[in-house]
């Protein structure tokens, strides 16, 4: 009998062609969006590789370029933000602190066999408290790589797998231009500090050294305080911070809101998205349950003379959701032929995983999709009386 | 064998009641070439949708091999008209867009038994039978009338069934034609034993069978044994 639906089809090819046209490229925005989807929910899976509670990212725009002057009430600061008995851990960090609206990143080669672009974090030695960092090989910035040859790099698990494969990382020298080069001492776990959506891109941990970098300013400070410490600290800790760094603009923000105001940026497009393609996906179920249930209308004579020949009504009802089923599989053959390319090529640099759960995730809403549709025009036909069918035609 | 007692076929619509048959009793014996004939709105077809279990009757029975089918489900009498009952329609009621070959085929189609070979097989030989084995390929709009009529023959017959329902075969064909298709269904009737009923208009038709049964208004008006005129055949 399948056979049979297949001929069947594709003796009707010519006016069966929109609607496998439609189906094909509902098939295609379904892969679009649900490649889209996936990625994020992969990567929203994954773990982030830090802890974001109880961690505040207190900004400071000094009102001069003095950078003597920043840079003493800079320390000042630091010092007195770590007195407080509500402070666990801070630590200066570079403007792309986690969930920051800003990134840094550089070009990183070793010798002369592989170079590749990693996010840049600028870090003190207390970050790794603040973050609750885990570190997998090697070991945390200290003291002690005051004295290094080298200036000491820690490296995340996703620039290890890019940079030196399944090659041990730590001691190896790496570059960033001709005279900077850096020491791998240690491997952290994940490190996703872009978003939750974001992939685990390839991320380096460079170290803020204020006794050797005497002009080194930053802006940006991350501070882990203790559980259940709330606004009344936080008013206190600006007033006295205000009271060292005289017309000093501050800002305080918890890492949890700047999750959820980054988080915004990915979910916003996708619940968009998901809106645009449930609205398509509506608008082909609907011309497509037009189209079949005037097809069926079309052919009751060939209904009558099937039943006439044999076959029962519940037989008449499977071959016409058959029939659907055969002409999706026309559409989706041509659809899954176009979208296995993604990761055959690698487009986007998207794990093949994702485009592969995307085609069958896609394949099977289609075929529900179209069953759907066809399940009232099918048992519509299998109604009908062969007599009444016969007569008609 | 065909039994019909008592039958009474009405339509009922919210306003008119339609009688199509009333009190029809008629037996059909194994091997018999039977004709109805009458006027239009007669109830032949009815009659004929009846027999073939297309219909069923208001009231009365009817048997098919001493069976009586009131109680059969959709699925049996299905099964029944796929085993023991053949149709020729006056209008064909072929498939267009599968080829002779696929028409012919479609009968078996419902006999899960059949292997895909076996059937390609079947039909091959009932359209032989019928002088189309050269057309196994080309599509029925490709086909004059004649030639139709003659693939929806060889549909009827494919799966050997004991009984074949002719509802104006010939209706549609120019005289040679039909001559042709008679012909064939006098053949299948004398060579094979198989038991036709044949509703038509044309009278030269119906007396080259061996039993005229005549309908007006829903009613058997006569039955006539034409043995003469069939031996002549």
């Amino acid at each position: 009998m399948i056979r049979h639906l297949f001929k069947l089809i594709w003796n009707r090819k010519k006016s069966n062609f929109l609607l496998i046209t439609e189906i094909f490229f509902c098939f295609l925005v379904l892969f679009g969006v649900l490649s889209f989807i996936v990625y994020n929910v992969r990567n929203y899976s994954k773990p982030l590789g830090f802890k974001h509670d109880n961690v505040w990212l207190l900004t400071m725009r000094p009102p001069t370029d003095s950078t003597a002057q920043n840079r003493q009430i800079m320390e000042q600061v630091i010092q007195r933000v770590r007195t407080f008995p509500q402070v666990e851990h801070a630590s200066f960090t570079s403007s792309n602190a986690p969930f920051a609206f800003s990134q840094m990143n550089n070009h990183f080669s070793f010798g002369n066999a592989k170079s590749i672009d990693a996010d840049v974090y600028e870090v003190q030695d207390e970050y790794k408290d603040v973050m609750q960092l885990n570190v997998i090989k090697g070991r945390w910035f200290s003291t002690n790589d005051n004295a290094a040859g080298h200036e000491p790099i820690v490296i995340n698990k996703a620039f290890q797998q890019h940079m030196f494969g399944s090659e041990e990382a730590l001691g190896k020298i790496i570059q960033v231009d001709d005279t900077t080069k850096f020491q791998v001492v240690g491997v952290t776990d994940y490190f996703r500090a872009g978003s939750e959506f974001a992939a685990e891109d390839p991320a380096v941990f460079t170290r803020i050294n204020l006794q050797k970098n005497l002009n080194y300013i930053s802006n940006e400070m991350l501070i882990r305080v203790k559980p259940g410490t709330g606004i009344d600290f936080e008013e206190k800790m600006m007033k006295e911070i205000a009271g060292i760094g005289k017309d000093w603009a501050l800002e305080v923000a918890t890492l949890e809101k700047m999750r959820q105001n980054k988080a915004k940026v990915t979910l916003v497009p996708m619940i968009a998205l998901g809106l645009v393609c449930g609205f398509l996906i509506l608008n082909v179920a609907l011309g497509l349950f037009g189209v079949l249930w005037y097809n069926i209308s079309r052919r009751n004579g060939e209904i009558g003379l099937r039943r006439a020949l044999g076959a029962p009504s519940g037989q008449i009802y499977r071959q016409f959701i058959g029939e659907v089923l055969v002409l999706a599989t026309f559409g989706l053959l041509f659809g899954v032929l176009f979208a296995v390319q993604f990761p055959l090529l690698q487009v986007f640099q998207v794990e093949s995983e994702v485009y592969f759960t995307a085609l069958a995730g896609a394949v099977v809403l289609i075929y529900l999709l179209t069953t759907i549709c066809a399940l009232y025009p099918s048992r519509q036909a299998a109604a009908i009386h062969p007599a009444v069918a016969l007569h008609e035609e | 064998m065909i039994t019909l007692s008592n039958i009474e076929k009405v339509y009922q619509t919210k306003t008119i009641e339609t009688v199509a048959l009333q009190n029809v009793n008629l037996t059909v014996p194994k091997g018999e070439f039977l004709s109805i004939m009458g006027p239009s709105g007669c109830g032949k077809s009815t009659l004929l949708n009846i027999m073939g279990l297309l219909d069923i009757p208001s009231s009365g029975m009817v048997t098919i091999d001493g069976q009586p089918i009131q109680t059969y489900k959709d699925k049996e009498l299905a099964h029944i008209r796929n085993q023991k009952i053949g149709f020729v329609f006056q209008s064909y009621h072929l498939v267009n867009d599968l080829s002779v070959l696929d028409n012919v085929e479609l009968p078996l189609l419902y006999r899960s038994s059949i292997s895909g070979s076996e059937r390609t097989k079947r039909a091959k030989a009932a359209l032989e039978k019928v002088g189309l084995s050269a057309r196994t390929q080309h599509f029925p709009s490709q086909l004059s009338g004649g030639q139709r009529q003659r693939v929806a023959i060889a549909r009827a017959l494919v799966g050997q069934p004991e009984i074949i329902l002719a509802d104006e075969p010939t209706g549609n064909l120019d005289s040679v034609m039909g001559e042709e298709i008679m012909n064939i269904l006098l053949d299948l009737n004398r060579l094979d034993g198989t038991t036709i009923v044949m509703v038509t208009h044309d009278e030269n038709m119906a007396l080259k069978t061996e039993r005229l049964v005549r309908f007006f208004d829903g009613q058997q008006v006569s039955d006539a044994k034409l043995f003469a005129t069939f031996q002549q055949v």
